[in-house]
């Protein structure tokens, strides 16, 4: 189960990243592109086979995971700028892309480097999973890696969550709210990923799930947004016609 | 809130026995899918008993009250009152009316002489529902404490009837207890909302536009500017949540 899980998130934000280059290549909203292009690469490189190879590249010692934690900050990043302003959430954008928000960043990035760099280096282990067996040190230092890694998805996600309930709520095309209730959903089970990272161990099994979980969610969400903007370009009207007559 | 399945086929039974169900779906018009789930369900939607009445010249409003929830239907024959008759206009109908009023005699048409189909001083008044047809007849009937009345009668919670008379419905039961608790005509919420038309809920034929000519101009001018004032305000609410709309889409599309 936990195997297919990485490959569905791989496949969903591959096929997105490949649906968006028609209108990135025409230079609508490239950003959009460049956002699953990244979210493709995270998913590349959450599987242990490609893992493997390219972490050997970058000398076998679990580089590629950091780089993979830091390609996810840039991708929440991205969305999450987008989001607010699309949104209209002033106050949550400046959380993000303000002042507080790329400080927050800077320290999350700072701090999960900086973990990694005091941790033993061990061999090539995809998702980190044998990083905590290499020593004690190691095993110690995990959970504060894990903890940055999670911690700026949490934080932005907390962010955006007050504008993405506020748009379910408002009378907006169906398929637009639906996207925002995903992305909430997205955001919900990215602190619920946090969270785990100190839950008990009998919770662990469903660690996996709620992570790639949050991936599709913010993802599929993105999508039923443009959705909706296909729908309504391709029914001519604005969809408010409810008062003619 | 429907009808129960089982007083359903009895009904029908009555109206029309020894008929399959094939038959009675393509004579009335109701998709036999809708029929079976309804049945399967053991609620009938009271639109499938006014499209079977209808199919077999019955009247609607009658049909109904062969049901308990609707009996007193039957007995109720108390004429529309004037405020409600003039609530289902449409409210380009009224502004048409203010036209021909206000306009100097003899300068009503638009000029053009070819067409005489038309006549002015007459124009057909179009049929309920209109766009705000439910909240209007409500507003027309309401005292000040009609809302509050209803839920207490119903249980429906007031912010849910509020939610219903927005989105210009009403369910066929709560516009009959909304006429009881108001004390007007049972039926005429089943017009408002379009369920039956005025003929068949036994309004007068003309009585909509006699009512209409009886308002007088300052009276005709205050409603036509009321409903205009509401109108303009759902365009205005629609028009800001379609620029938000474009706002995400240009940002996340």
């Amino acid at each position: 189960m936990s195997e297919i899980l990485p490959w569905i998130t791989l496949v969903v934000c591959a096929g997105a990243a490949l649906a968006r280059l028609p209108s990135a290549v025409r230079g609508v909203n490239p950003t959009l592109f460049f956002i699953f292009l990244l979210a493709t690469a995270a998913g590349i490189l959450s599987i242990e086979q490609f893992y493997v190879v390219i972490d050997g590249a970058l000398g076998g010692i679990n580089i590629a995971h950091v780089v993979l934690r830091l390609i996810v900050f840039a991708t929440i990043y991205l969305i999450a700028v987008r989001v607010t302003k699309g949104f209209g959430a002033p106050d949550a954008h400046r959380m993000i892309a303000g002042r507080p928000g790329l400080a927050m960043l800077g320290i999350f990035a700072a701090a999960l480097v900086t973990v990694f760099l005091l941790m033993d280096p061990g061999a090539s282990s995809v998702r980190f999973r044998d990083a905590g067996a290499v020593s004690a040190r190691n095993e110690a230092l995990l959970p504060y890696y894990w903890a940055a890694a999670r911690g700026y998805l949490a934080y932005v996600s907390l962010a955006l969550l007050p504008a993405l309930l506020r748009s379910v709520k408002e009378s907006l095309p169906p398929l637009v709210r639906t996207g925002a209730a995903l992305m909430a959903a997205g955001a919900v089970a990215t602190v619920a990923g946090l969270c785990l990272e100190f839950a008990p161990t009998q919770l662990l099994v469903v660690a996996p799930a709620v992570n790639n979980g949050a991936v599709v969610f913010y993802t599929s969400g993105l999508i039923l947004i443009w959705l909706a903007r296909v729908k309504a370009a391709s029914g001519g009207g604005h969809g408010t016609s409810s008062t003619e007559r | 809130m429907p009808l129960p399945a089982k007083a359903f086929q009895r009904w029908l039974n009555g109206v029309a026995p020894d008929t399959s169900t094939a038959d009675i779906c393509r004579v009335s018009g109701v998709k036999r899918t809708t029929l079976a789930q309804q049945l399967v369900r053991g609620k009938v939607a009271e639109t499938t008993v006014v499209s079977i009445s209808r199919a077999y010249n019955l009247n609607p409003v009658a049909a109904l009250a062969t049901f308990d929830t609707y009996s007193d239907l039957a007995s109720s024959s108390l004429p529309p009152s004037d405020k409600e008759l003039v609530s289902q206009i449409a409210t380009v109908d009224l502004l048409r009316a203010v036209i021909v009023r206000t306009a100097p005699t003899g300068s009503t048409g638009t000029g053009s002489t070819g067409t005489e189909s038309m006549d002015p001083r007459q124009p057909e008044l179009s049929p309920p529902p209109h766009a705000t047809s439910v909240k209007n007849w409500v507003d027309a009937i309401d005292d000040g404490e009609l809302r509050h009345r209803v839920s207490t009668a119903t249980g429906v919670a007031p912010q849910n009837y509020s939610a219903q008379l927005t989105a210009n419905r009403l369910a066929p039961e709560l516009a009959v207890a909304t006429s009881r608790a108001a004390g007007v005509g049972l039926a005429g919420g089943l017009v408002a909302t379009g369920l039956v038309t005025e003929a068949e809920a036994g309004w007068p034929r003309g009585a909509r536009q006699a009512a209409l000519d009886r308002l007088s101009d300052g009276d005709l001018a205050a409603l036509s500017g009321e409903r205009l004032q509401a109108l303009g305000k759902t365009l205005r609410r629609q028009e800001q949540d379609q620029e938000q709309t474009e706002r995400i889409w240009e940002n996340l599309v």
